[in-house]
Parts: structure tokens; C-alpha cells; sequence
């Protein structure tokens, strides 16, 4: 670009140049006013120096002066024709190149990319026009951002504000349930309004967890964790002797032990409400494909298994499988928070049928060493390091991990 | 469940909830006085002291990180952070502030009752005659702890937790076996409780907190109890 810039202004420059001489030979022949003719014949002391006599040829020195002034005019010229080409190209180009790379960057997602406009030339006008879009541009993906934003914060918002009045609810709902003088009708209706109020207390803790996800405050709180110990524990804490175990000894990982008590306990509940005996919990490590190892807990039970057209959609939020059983305890956000907890991992859950029947429920999570221990995919907080534990945001209480959400998929 | 003894200072702003967990406490078997700002509890708590202070966070003026500073500066009350919210900020500024426990809510009943129970157990408990540690002097009889000479007044958790850790010096305990012998917390219980009471603990009976000598750090592990 720059290259053809300048041979344009050279051959400009020459055109330009042979024009100019025969327009001197045309002009020769005209008597002109004196400061024309000055200006374009040259000053007087000059045309003296050349012509000697009017109409007589100049001697052979001045002639050697006029053809070395000639040639020193040509390369001054040449030089300057040059400096001046490539002086504007640059000022047509360096903008020109300014935009191009702002473009690069906007497409690459930085919005709030702008040049800073020079002179007022059709390209400082381009400069201009570039930078309004991007503004609007950015305003827009903002508004949006911030629209979104504000309609998670009011998910977490109206959670929280349903506590209050629960906790009046829950207080109470005890005293009319087991109220000795209360029959019939009415023992009823305590009873269902105890059962109503257990479910949205379960209800209101899952969507707030839920909006921790949304919002970027749910964090990993780990430790070095021994998987068979982990997993017999969640079962033992929940009575379920019923599950049998295949986890090899010594099996470590890097977990956070809460969450990974919240999927285990979620899958297993499920298992063992919506699948058929036995259930059985298995944990293994197998290549990840990237040279590293990764961590597979598979949950089974020996039932009728998932209809196919339901496991894309198990891990949605309030998807109910079987709409004739839409109302159980779950809240319908058990395995979406379970799913949530994997991410947060940096791993997976999947679902799936087992070739010889019942449905498998597989949890994968990387296992990596404690110094690389698993970035958490939201909010980008870091896991804590070596030692000390440090505590993040967006720990349940403990009152509240007992009453985890285990139930979800009806 | 035997008649209670235990009076319980219950300070909460909603009216609603103040009243639903004052009838609920009521009818576990607690006397319940209730306030519904920080000003009144601290009136009521001048007046007549309680076995345990139950205290919302979320309060017209005094909040409760405030009132329960302000609790400790003349009681070990055992007070239990009462948050709505949950959230890790309210929480550990409660245990800042010298809180023995929080609970969430909407609390169940029954939850609410476990804590006070487990709070309240933790004055009462017999052992041997004074153990001697240089400067720290334990008598798990009288549950005195005396340290460079002078008393030491420390909350029923801290003195708890003290116990426990002396009873096996040398002994490492993890967070979540200290969760479960001093707390009485299931296994996930929150670690916080453990590592700001030990703060607290260490602060009273340490000369350098900074350089432990009775209540030390083993990383990554837990605490434990001298060499001294």
C-alpha cells in the first residue's frame, strides 16, 4: 500500500514536473505582468545569469551552471517528492492501520476499545463514526449485562426476603401440628400447612444456593479428601445402609467436601426414591485424555432406567420427568445444584442408562494435585492453597448442608 | 424433655419471627424473654442476666455484631448468631464479634434447641484436680483457668475447646473432630467456628498470639495443645 503511495506521487510529481516545462515554452511567448512573469520564469538576477542578451544563447559556463543547477533541482526534488510521499502516507495509512487494529480488538470482545481522533479529514471522521459505535455498542451489552445481573440479584433477593416470614412459619408450624386439641378438619389442614412449610423452606435454601451459582459467589472449599471415606459418610449421616460401596482404599482427591456431600447425597437419594434396588455407589480413576487422571463416582440403581428423551433434560431447573408425580419434596433443583457443584469442580455429571438396565449416574471430577487443585469455572476464584484453609463466600451453615437438596428429576 | 431451666434472651426485630421462635423456645420447655432492638436486650440483659442470648444479626440500630461486643465486654454469655442471610460476611463477623455459634434461618425448632443444648453443655463438666502448664494453670473441676497468676474469663465454648485440647496434649484434632466434640456440629459443620474461637481462646491465654505456645497450628491438619 504504502509502496504504491509513493510510486503514484513520484509519477505525479514527474507528470506534474514535465507539464510545468512545456507550460513554460507555451508561457515564453506571452508578455506577462512583472510579478508573474517573475514568479514563473524566475527572479530577474536569474533569467540575467542564463540569458545574457535577450534572444542570445547563454555562454558555455552559465550553460554548465543552468544543466548542475538542473541537476541539483532534480534531486532535491526527488528527495523531497519522496519525504513528502512517505509523510502522507503515513498520515493516511497510520489511521487507517489505528482502525484496523481497533476492529481486531473490538472482535475479539474488548468493547471498550476508541481511538482518539486527529485532524478533521474524512478519516478522522471515520475515526469518529467507529468510536460512536462502539460506545453504543457497549452501552448496549452493558444494559444488558446489567439487566441480567439485576434479575439474578432479584432471585437471591426475593429468596432471602422469604426467610423472614418463614422463620415465623417454621417456628410455629410444630406447635400446630402436634397441637393434642386439634381433630378432624383442622388437624388436617395443620398438617398440611407443616408439610407445605418444610417444602418451601427446601425450596427457598435450593434457590438461594442456585443464585449463588448465577451470581459468581459460590466457592470451593477444599481439602485433601479421602473418597471412600467421604462417600461412606454422606450414606452413614443419611441411614442409607441399604447402598453398597465399591471404592478402592487410599483413593484421594481435592474436593470440597460439602458439595461433594450435596451431589453424592442428591444422585443416591434419587437413585433410591426413583430407581429400584440395589444401589450402588462406585468411585474409580481413569485417564482424562490430556495425560492427567480424573476422579469417577458412577451411582446405579437396578430399575427401570430414564426414558431417552428425558436425560438432556434431567439437570434443568424445575424439569419434572413424570408430570403425573410433579409434586414431591424436591424442589426440583436438586440435580441442577448438583451439576452446579461438578462445574464448580471443574468437572460433570452425566446421565445414562446402563446396557444391562437401571439408570447410572456419573460424577467426574479432575484429580488434580493440591498445588493445581480445580479453578472454579464461576465467579474465577482460585482454590484455596496449601494448608491453612481459607473460607470463601457462599458456604451454607452446617443446619443448612444437613438439610441439603437431595431430591430433584421427579 | 425435663423442665428447662435455661433462660433464653431472644432479640429479633421481626415481630413475626420474634414471636413464632419466642412460642416455639416457650414450648421447648425455655423461658423466653424477648426484645426487639439491641438497646432493649442490652436493658433486659443489665436487669437480669440469661443463659443464653439468641441474637438476630439484621437489627434497628445496634446491630447485632455491635450488641454482642458490647455483651462481651462484662459476660461470657454463650450467644448464638441468629443470620437470614447465611452469607459468609454475616458470619464471620459475628464470630468476630464473639459469637459461640449461628444458625440460619428459617431455623427449625428443633435445630435452634440442639445449638442451645449443645452451648449450655458445654459449662458443665467435671474433671481432675488443676493441671499446671507454666503459666497456664487448668482446674477442670472447678473450671478455672488461671493464667500468669490472674484468672482468665473465658465463654463456655472457649473454655470447652480448652478442655478438650489439654485433655490429650500434644494430641492433633482436626477442625472437624473439635466441630463435633465442642460444638456438637455433624461432620460438615463450618470450620470457621473452630478457627475464630481459637483466636479468641488465644488471645486470652497466649502471651504473643502471633507465637503460640498452648493452642498451636499443626497446617493443614487441625490444633492441638503444647508441647509446651
Amino acid at each position: 500500500m504504502r509502496t504504491r503511495l509513493i510510486i503514484a506521487f513520484i509519477v505525479v510529481a514527474l507528470l506534474s514536473a514535465l507539464a510545468s516545462s512545456w507550460f513554460h515554452t507555451l508561457i515564453g511567448a506571452y508578455h506577462l505582468p512583472a510579478w508573474l512573469d517573475g514568479l514563473i520564469m524566475g527572479p530577474r538576477w536569474l533569467q540575467s545569469l542564463v540569458h545574457s542578451a535577450p534572444g542570445q544563447p547563454p555562454p558555455h559556463p552559465v550553460r554548465h551552471t543552468a544543466l548542475l543547477f538542473f541537476g541539483v533541482e532534480a534531486g532535491l526534488l526527488l528527495v523531497m517528492i519522496i519525504t513528502v510521499a512517505i509523510a502522507a502516507s503515513r498520515r493516511v495509512l497510520l489511521p487507517v492501520r489505528r482502525l484496523a487494529q481497533a476492529a481486531t480488538r473490538m472482535s475479539d470482545g474488548d468493547l471498550a476499545v476508541r481511538i482518539v481522533p486527529r485532524g478533521r479529514d474524512e478519516l478522522a471522521q471515520l475515526e469518529g463514526t467507529f468510536n460512536d459505535m462502539a460506545a453504543s455498542l457497549e452501552g448496549k451489552v452493558s444494559e444488558l449485562q446489567q439487566m441480567e445481573a439485576r434479575a439474578r440479584q432479584f432471585a437471591g433477593d426475593v429468596s432471602h426476603e422469604l426467610r423472614t416470614p418463614l422463620t415465623a412459619m417454621t417456628a410455629v408450624t410444630d406447635i400446630l401440628y402436634e397441637h393434642p386439641g386439634l381433630s378432624g378438619n383442622a388437624a388436617t389442614a395443620a398438617r398440611l400447612v407443616h408439610h407445605e412449610v418444610i417444602h418451601l423452606n427446601r425450596l427457598v435454601e435450593d434457590l438461594i444456593e442456585i443464585s449463588r451459582f448465577d451470581t459468581g459467589t459460590a466457592k470451593l472449599v477444599t481439602d485433601d479428601t479421602d473418597v471412600a471415606t467421604a462417600i461412606g459418610r454422606c450414606l452413614r449421616t443419611r441411614g442409607w445402609s441399604q447402598v453398597s460401596t465399591e471404592v478402592p482404599a487410599g483413593l484421594a482427591a481435592v474436593l470440597d467436601r460439602r458439595r461433594f456431600d450435596v451431589i453424592l447425597a442428591n444422585l443416591v437419594g434419587n437413585a433410591l426414591r426413583h430407581g429400584a434396588p440395589p444401589v450402588t455407589v462406585t468411585g474409580v480413576t481413569q485417564p482424562d485424555g490430556h495425560g492427567g487422571q480424573r476422579l469417577a463416582v458412577t451411582v446405579r440403581d437396578h430399575g427401570a432406567g430414564l426414558p431417552g428423551t428425558e436425560i438432556p433434560h434431567l439437570f434443568d431447573r424445575f424439569y419434572k420427568a413424570d408430570t403425573a408425580r410433579a409434586r414431591s419434596e424436591g424442589s426440583g433443583l436438586g440435580l441442577a445444584i448438583a451439576q452446579e457443584n461438578a462445574r464448580l469442580h471443574g468437572g460433570h455429571i452425566d446421565a445414562a442408562n446402563h446396557p444391562s438396565g437401571g439408570a447410572i449416574f456419573t460424577i467426574t471430577l479432575p484429580l488434580n494435585e493440591r498445588t493445581s487443585a480445580p479453578t472454579a469455572s464461576i465467579g474465577g476464584c482460585a482454590t484455596p492453597s496449601v494448608g491453612e484453609r481459607s473460607w470463601s463466600v457462599g458456604r451454607l451453615s452446617p443446619d443448612v448442608a444437613s438439610r441439603a437438596p437431595y431430591a430433584t428429576g421427579e | 424433655m425435663g423442665p428447662s431451666v435455661a433462660s433464653v434472651l431472644l432479640v429479633e426485630d421481626d415481630p413475626g419471627a420474634r414471636q413464632g421462635l419466642e412460642l416455639a423456645l416457650q414450648r421447648l420447655g425455655y423461658g423466653v424473654r424477648a426484645a426487639a432492638t439491641g438497646e432493649a436486650a442490652l436493658d433486659h440483659f443489665r436487669g437480669d442476666t440469661a443463659d443464653v442470648v439468641v441474637l438476630d444479626v439484621m437489627l434497628p440500630g445496634l446491630d447485632g455484631f455491635e450488641i454482642c461486643r458490647q455483651l462481651r465486654r462484662d459476660s461470657d454469655v454463650p450467644v448464638i448468631m441468629l443470620t437470614a442471610r447465611g452469607e459468609d460476611l454475616d458470619i464471620v463477623a459475628g464470630l468476630e464479634a464473639g459469637a459461640d455459634d449461628y444458625v440460619v434461618k428459617p431455623v427449625e425448632p428443633r435445630v435452634l434447641d440442639a445449638r442451645i443444648r449443645a452451648v449450655l453443655r458445654r459449662i458443665a463438666r467435671p474433671g481432675s484436680p488443676a493441671e499446671d502448664y507454666g503459666d497456664l494453670v487448668i482446674d477442670r473441676s472447678a473450671l478455672i483457668v488461671r493464667c500468669g497468676g490472674r484468672p482468665v474469663s473465658l465463654t463456655p465454648t472457649e473454655l470447652r475447646l480448652l478442655l478438650v485440647l489439654s485433655s490429650s496434649p500434644r494430641q492433633v484434632f482436626s477442625r472437624e473432630q473439635l466441630l463435633e466434640l465442642v460444638w456438637e456440629h455433624d461432620y460438615l459443620g463450618d470450620s470457621r467456628l473452630v478457627d475464630a474461637c481459637v483466636q479468641r481462646l488465644r488471645a486470652k491465654i497466649e502471651r504473643e498470639t502471633s507465637v503460640p505456645r498452648y493452642i498451636q497450628t499443626v497446617r493443614g491438619f487441625g490444633y492441638r495443645f503444647g508441647p509446651v
